[in-house]
């Protein structure tokens, strides 16, 4: 960021709400540059929220019921929303109307559980139907269509296929890449399919977890968090996977998780999981239904339980980590979006200038010349030659949104397939401010 | 860190760094008739280097108002030129042709401060009637009014987005506004005295103030605390501030005939652009990236300098005013400059660098 006169604090999760939005959401997530909130409500519409004003600046009012998912394009400037009524709409924000041009509609069989954009390209989505049906959209024009993801059964252990016949997927993610989709069951496995080829390279068997609620994966793509019945949140480092071979074969494997988190006090189940921008805390949510607890761990640190942030009385039903900040988005059952930050303590030292406040005594050494008479030719001499210095007015890093931009084309077939006839979704767009009409005074 | 390393270098060992109350500015005002100008400064320093230097020259005077300029800003397009003056009146010109295209109208009162949307379709301006007016410069009307200032409204800039806006009082107020809303989401008691100037960095996260109290502040938009306060010399009453075009610097202008350039980071001077006069008015400074870079002011010898971001040294200077320059700005694509004069001179000038002069 830009470069803010130091903050004395090294705590790097939030630990205090700094506001919360009244947006009758029941699941709420950040855009990629961290400045906008999607929220999805109960009623079929979405809000977007500017963090700058704190205040709406885009209705999304596109579904006869409730939104189930919201996701964001890499820019920001498409918008996601999944709903019960059968229907994902993609909204184009950078049209300058509200509600928004939507960009495209999609229709199923049956209510949409999940969806999101592929991180690298917003014309290829992954849905999940509330019946367990998982497909990967792809709508650009010469790769059309929608592909189910199946699960390989084998042919050899009867009784074992009739069990797994069972199961259905409960939960579908993209990998940060997006070069693999996993998807969790009802029977506590996980299972990862390359998302150019459609085909399944791994099976992994999550040992004693029961179906499977959530996935979540650190920004790195190496590290994934899973949520499951038993009410226990694992992380598992990821094995690379090679590319898919001809042959369909998988890779069959049980995966031990690093690290298990839950509350050993109440055994309460989690209603969701978000990783620090850098990988080093862990955020749940815990589905209590009196209050509204936010568990932190320290990833970093043996995963080390370390904070419980109180958030009131309304229990919470979802969670979203900031994307380069120490904030949090948590939604509460009452619709409103917390919004939680590092409180910094006011400094009054900053009120003076020159003056350095210090938390501890410091012994001052005195420089032998400290207090010689300086030659006033000598001093603006000096002053003059420090002067000379170059600056520099104009450069600006350009921080990059998202994460896909770490993992190049260049070598790899499933980015290059990912990157083929791109989206309109560039950096440059800007949301246009819809002053609101109201009549004069 | 010696904290005393970024002051000015006219101070000897004094406390440089005590704040100056104590001193009573004539405030500096520029929609008051001004007394006489200051007898021309001394000769710049030498120019040496063969650097490329600019070569602006007039090419139109506008005429118009009927009493002191304060402010000339072009739209972040580039096709427009908005003006405003003690007359009441904000004037939108084109900077191409010179020609007056609309004049808005509704304030009650002189205004001192204009500032452009990013998207060139409105115009915030401060008035001495204790508002803000947004305009649709388009349609010529006043699309919001924001009310709030228990004083003259002195200086007002968007952010980057413009989807704030931030004003500063003759109260000593800074003010975080919604302008999509029209309310106030924020004050900040931010001086002892007249603000005279505030600015938002490039995210929007920090913002900077200064004012005729001799203090530049930082402050933190979302939270309203105060990060850190630069302070000039005693003489140095700063009265101009701005961050540099990426948001590493800023830019201020002193009552000491200075304009210095900070690392906020460090609280340390890099550099100080002198040979103008600049003792009693607020003028206004800016960058100039369009070419080279260089940095522009107004001053009280009724003209316009131009010096060289690097070496300090005067490029150029504009003759052509007859009265003090407190307004200048670049034009944000073409080598172009707008300066404003105050009574008795009254016009806007464009200057257009003519590349490279005859040897």
């Amino acid at each position: 960021m830009n470069g803010k006169p130091s903050n004395p604090f090294n705590i790097t999760y939030p630990s205090a709400v700094q506001t919360s939005l009244h947006s009758g959401a029941s699941v709420a997530k950040f855009d990629p540059s961290g400045r906008f909130v999607a929220a999805g409500r109960p009623d079929g519409s979405a809000r977007i929220w500017d963090l700058d004003t704190k205040s709406t600046v885009r209705w999304l009012d596109g579904h006869v019921k409730g939104v189930v998912c919201v996701d964001w394009s890499r820019n920001s400037r498409y918008v996601l929303t999944a709903s019960k009524d059968w229907n994902i709409v993609v909204w184009d924000l950078a049209s300058e109307i509200d509600p928004p041009k939507r960009k495209t509609i999609l229709r199923f069989d049956a209510p949409v559980a999940s969806a999101s954009f592929h991180p690298r390209n917003s014309q290829i989505l992954l849905v999940l139907l509330s019946p367990g049906d998982a497909y990967i959209v792809d709508l650009r024009k010469h790769n059309h269509g929608r592909v189910e993801l199946c699960e390989v059964q084998d042919d050899s252990d009867d009784e074992a296929q009739s069990s797994k016949h069972r199961s259905i997927n409960t939960v579908a993610r993209f990998d940060p890449p997006g070069k693999h989709v996993f998807i969790g069951t009802s029977n506590g496995f996980v299972l990862v399919f390359n998302t150019r080829t459609k085909a399944m390279i791994a099976r992994h068997k999550i040992a004693g977890a029961g179906s499977i609620k959530g996935l979540e994966f650190a920004k790195n793509g190496r590290r994934l968090v899973t949520n499951s019945q038993d009410r226990q949140l694992r992380q598992f480092t990821l094995p690379l996977y090679a590319p898919p071979s001809a042959d369909g074969a998988y890779i069959e494997q049980e995966l031990e998780p690093t690290y298990r988190f839950s509350d050993p006090i109440n055994r309460v189940a989690w209603h969701g999981m978000s990783y620090s921008p850098d990988g080093e805390w862990l955020a749940g949510g815990a589905a209590d239904n009196a209050t509204h607890k936010i568990y932190i761990w320290d990833i970093a640190n043996d995963g080390q339980f370390v904070n419980a942030l109180d958030g009131g009385r309304e229990p919470l039903v979802y969670l979203h980590w900031h994307p380069h900040k120490p904030a949090i988005a948590s939604t509460t059952n009452q619709g409103n979006v917390l919004i939680w930050h590092c409180p910094t303590p006011e400094r009054w030292g900053a009120f003076a200038g020159g003056f350095e406040e210090v938390d501890e005594n410091v012994e001052y050494e005195e420089r032998e010349d400290e207090f010689d008479i300086e030659d006033e030719d000598v001093q603006a001499l000096r002053k003059q030659k420090e002067e000379e210095e170059e600056v520099d007015i104009q450069s600006v890093q350009v921080e990059k949104r998202g994460d896909y931009w770490k993992w190049s084309a260049a070598d790899d077939e499933d980015i290059a397939w990912a990157d083929e006839d791109p989206d309109d979704d560039n950096v440059e767009w800007k949301l246009k401010i819809l002053m609101e009409e109201e009549e004069m005074n | 860190m010696d904290p005393l390393a970024g002051m000015d270098d006219s101070s000897t060992d004094d406390d440089g760094a005590s704040q100056t109350t104590e001193d009573d500015p004539q405030v500096p005002e520029n929609r008051e008739p001004p007394p006489a100008p200051a007898p021309p400064p001394g000769p710049p320093p030498p120019t040496s280097s063969n650097r490329v230097k600019p070569n602006y020259e007039l090419k139109h005077t506008m005429r118009g108002h009927t009493s002191s300029i304060s402010a000339v800003k072009f739209s972040p397009d580039g096709t427009l030129l908005a003006t405003c003056a003690n007359d009441r009146v904000v004037k939108i010109w084109s900077p191409f042709t010179g020609e007056l295209i609309r004049n808005l109208n509704g304030h009650t009162k002189g205004l001192s401060d204009i500032a452009w949307s990013s998207d060139s379709v409105y115009l915030a301006s401060a008035s001495d009637d204790h508002t803000i007016r947004l305009w649709d410069v388009d349609s010529g009307l006043t699309t919001r009014v924001l009310k709030g200032h228990s004083s003259f409204v002195f200086c007002v800039n968007y952010n980057m987005a413009s989807t704030l806006l931030v004003s500063g009082g003759c109260d000593g107020d800074v003010r975080i506004w919604n302008p999509q809303k029209g309310k106030c989401i924020k004050t900040i008691h931010a001086h002892l005295d007249y603000v005279t100037a505030v600015h938002f960095n490039r995210d929007a996260g920090l913002i900077v103030s200064c004012a005729l109290d001799g203090l530049i502040r930082i402050w933190d938009t979302n939270s309203g605390q105060c990060l850190k306060t630069l302070a000039e010399g005693h003489d140095a009453i700063c009265q101009h501030v701005q961050f540099s075009p990426n948001s590493k610097y800023i830019l201020s202008t002193a009552h000491d005939s200075a304009i210095r350039l900070w690392d906020y980071n460090t609280s340390r001077c890099l550099k100080t652009y002198t040979g103008h006069v600049n003792q009693k008015f607020c003028i206004a400074s800016c960058f100039s990236v369009t070419g080279g870079k260089w940095i522009v002011s107004g001053s009280e010898d009724n003209k316009v300098y131009l010096w060289d971001l690097q070496s300090r040294e005067i490029v150029q200077v504009l003759e052509g005013h007859s009265d003090i320059v407190v307004a200048c700005a670049t034009h944000p694509q073409q080598n172009m400059i707008a300066s404003g004069s105050i009574e008795s001179d009254l016009t806007v000038r464009i200057w257009v660098d003519r590349g490279t002069p005859a040897q």
